[in-house]
């Protein structure tokens, strides 16, 4: 009788369900991604094209979560992660602000694709003014996998809202148990489950079987202490990223230039890269100096102020790529984006 | 001589000259600049030890000495750039290892006490033996009541070693020590270029220069070469924030003894810790016990003895389940054996409630 046992369980860990009208709202806004993605048969781990489930069949799926709070949801889009941007983060970050104002909302928890689920983590992290926690979720499994993560993840997700102190934290990721800073999550592996990671710094808790705990905070800026503001913003400024390698040409750098580019991160570089970007800053084209090595941050030298170049702290370059969009809507001058760039 | 020490003599000079010529000191700021105030505290260890050979890399073969504090700052003027720097020589507190003696943690608490009480001081910088440092940096985390930074710092090799990391670790940490972004952070650890939070920071290698780490976490800050940035804060409570007191703690602490769980081991070595006066005993991995472990463990909870569990496998929390609250076992959340047997005898001093204590265990 594992359906009994479950329910049992579940009454034992969770507190009796209150009133429902009484519990916490949580809102949850789904975007797609493989957490909502059907594959053919529980054994197709990595393919799943069979069309999607909607952030009420999540809801259904856990019941325990809905004796927690009272989940509301709203669909925001069904794509996957690489077809998500400005276009979508937008919006969302203006709904979560609204949302996240009433005052019987405890948090907002985020479905997304994994693949640049840290890209929209961390621009909501730049741009959501609160200090309730939001909190980014994904799978690594589809939803009709053998051993699905998802679940799990979302019912990680409420526990963590609901819990106090994962408030004023900024945005947080949760796969795996594992709770991460936006700033800092990275995704590190094609298909594990313990893909998600924090490099240089490591997570910030994790929302373990009998409660979660957050061992520690990001003192980097962010959501209530952001200086971004969307209002007005219908648009963002093309950034792009162009990534070193042996023998690389300069005709990237030239091509977004010539395209309309206002920054350019570079993930490393090449000797290539000198003359064309030289010509881009004189262009007025902001360049960022970021690293492809996925830690570490760029170390500000003699050299890289002689240049005017911005250093991206250890952001990993689609990072860089948010927060200098974010930071051209307020500046151009070289020294205000490097603070910018060691703030956030 | 043998032929290989000849041979270690005759190499580690070739690579003193090398150092000699190629090495250049930045230029020392001017005098009358006003920069912070360090005070460089040596309990000994590698950091301070200098061995007969360059190429003695774990150690001295021969037995080598510790060294005054003076000779850093003589071996290494750098140290100017980032502070004034005061030395203060208290070798005498440790053990020729340069692990701080436990017997002498109370001591050394209570001089940092005053140090960082000094409004002249801006923070202060305490060598260590590499083994152990996490857990005199755990002590001194709970009990050191003060903001300002307070920098525990090891080498994995001699200071006499080629290519030793000492000088930039004893670099680095008198920069962690005067950046006022190091306040409030509790007791930290630096080393290989990273700055660890007290509680979290373990030695994690033998001898190889990632040698500290901060598992299940990770490190909370960088001193890396243009600047000293941190990236997170601990959210346990410690120093400034912490309930316990040096003046109000007992001459010795508690007896809390460790026991690892062994799944065929008899209960004897609980009941001897219990017969020869443990307070509290530390169980490391109690999904491990053996039937006369828990028998004895029953028998030394039904005297009052509290009893907490850390987690063998070294990563994650020891999870609060249905089984350990039956047998009246605290979970040791994720700390090692070590550090949870230094909480627990500090909590004892305080009170023997398992809710309490439980407590402490999460707050902490």
């Amino acid at each position: 009788m594992p359906g009994i046992r479950a329910a049992a369980l579940a009454a034992f860990l969770l507190p009796a369900a209150a009133e429902a009208q009484d519990l916490p709202v949580v809102k949850l806004f789904t975007t797609g991604g493989t957490i909502q993605s059907l594959g053919k048969d529980r054994l197709k781990l990595a393919e799943y094209r069979e069309g999607r489930i909607d952030g009420e069949t999540i809801v259904e799926a856990v019941p325990e979560a809905s004796r927690l709070a009272r989940i509301e949801v709203e669909a925001i889009s069904a794509v996957s992660s690489t077809r998500m941007g400005a276009e979508q983060g937008l919006p969302l970050a203006r709904q979560l602000t609204e949302e996240l104002a009433r005052p019987e909302v405890a948090g907002a928890i985020v479905t997304h694709g994994t693949t640049t689920l840290e890209e929209t983590a961390y621009f909501l992290h730049l741009t959501v003014r609160t200090a309730k926690p939001i909190v980014v979720i994904g799978s690594m499994r589809p939803w009709t996998a053998v051993s699905r993560d998802g679940p799990l993840n979302f019912l990680g997700a409420v526990r963590t809202v609901l819990t106090p102190e994962a408030g004023g934290k900024g945005v947080l990721v949760l796969l795996n148990d594992t709770i991460h800073s936006a700033r800092f999550v990275t995704k590190r592996h094609t298909y594990h489950i313990e893909t998600f990671v924090s490099p240089d710094v490591g997570p910030l808790g994790f929302a373990d079987a009998d409660r979660v705990v957050l061992y520690r905070s990001p003192v980097t800026r962010h959501t209530a202490d952001t200086e971004f503001d969307l209002d007005g913003i219908e648009e963002l400024p093309q950034v792009d990223v162009v990534y070193g390698y042996q023998e690389a040409s300069r005709a990237p750098i030239d091509a977004l230039v010539k395209e309309g580019a206002r920054g350019i991160v570079l993930a490393d570089g090449s000797p290539a890269y000198r003359n064309a970007v030289l010509e881009a800053q004189a262009a007025g084209v902001v360049v960022v100096q970021g690293s492809r090595k996925g830690s570490g941050r760029v170390v500000l030298s003699d050299r890289t102020a002689a240049r005017s170049e911005i250093t991206a702290d250890n952001l990993h370059p689609q990072k860089a790529r948010i927060l200098l969009r974010l930071a051209l809507t307020r500046t151009t001058d070289a020294r205000e984006l490097q603070r910018i760039f060691n703030e956030y | 001589m043998s032929t290989e020490r000849a041979f270690a003599t005759a190499a580690a000079a070739l690579l003193a000259g090398a150092t000699a010529a190629a090495q250049e000191i930045p230029p020392l700021p001017p005098p009358g600049i006003d920069l912070p105030h360090v005070v460089l505290v040596s309990v000994g260890g590698e950091i301070a030890t200098s061995c007969e050979t360059s190429l003695e890399r774990v150690g001295c073969a021969s037995g080598g000495e510790t060294f005054a504090p003076e000779t850093w700052t003589r071996d290494l003027p750098d140290l100017g750039l980032a502070a004034r720097i005061a030395t203060e020589d208290l070798r005498a507190f440790s053990r020729p290892d340069g692990v701080a003696a436990p017997e002498h943690w109370r001591g050394l608490a209570e001089r940092l006490q005053q140090l960082a009480g000094d409004p002249g001081v801006d923070g202060v910088v305490v060598t260590h033996g590499a083994d152990g440092i996490a857990d005199t940096a755990f002590f001194l985390n709970l009990v050191v009541p003060t903001r300002k930074p307070v920098v525990l710092v090891a080498a994995q090799r001699p200071w006499s070693a080629v290519s030793g990391d000492g000088p930039l670790n004893l670099y680095d940490a008198v920069r962690v020590a005067a950046d006022p972004a190091a306040a409030g952070k509790g007791v930290l650890v630096v080393a290989n270029q990273e700055v660890h939070a007290a509680r979290d920071a373990r030695r994690t290698n033998s001898y190889r220069m990632d040698g500290f780490g901060s598992v299940d976490l990770g490190p909370i800050g960088v001193a890396d070469p243009d600047v000293v940035r941190f990236f997170t804060e601990p959210t346990r409570r410690h120093t400034h924030r912490s309930e316990f007191e040096l003046a109000g703690l007992p001459e010795s602490l508690p007896a809390v003894e460790i026991v690892a769980a062994v799944p065929d081991a008899p209960g004897r070595l609980i009941d001897a810790a219990v017969a020869a006066g443990a307070k509290g005993l530390v169980v490391d991995g109690a999904a491990g016990l053996s039937g006369g472990q828990l028998e004895a463990l029953r028998r030394a909870r039904d005297q009052g003895i509290v009893v907490v569990a850390t987690s063998a496998t070294r990563g994650g929390r020891v999870p609060e389940t249905a089984a350990l609250r039956e047998s009246g076992i605290i979970p040791g959340d994720n700390l090692t054996p070590g550090k949870a047997r230094t909480l627990l005898r500090l909590a004892l001093t305080q009170t023997s409630d398992p809710a309490e204590i439980r407590r402490f265990f999460a707050e902490y």
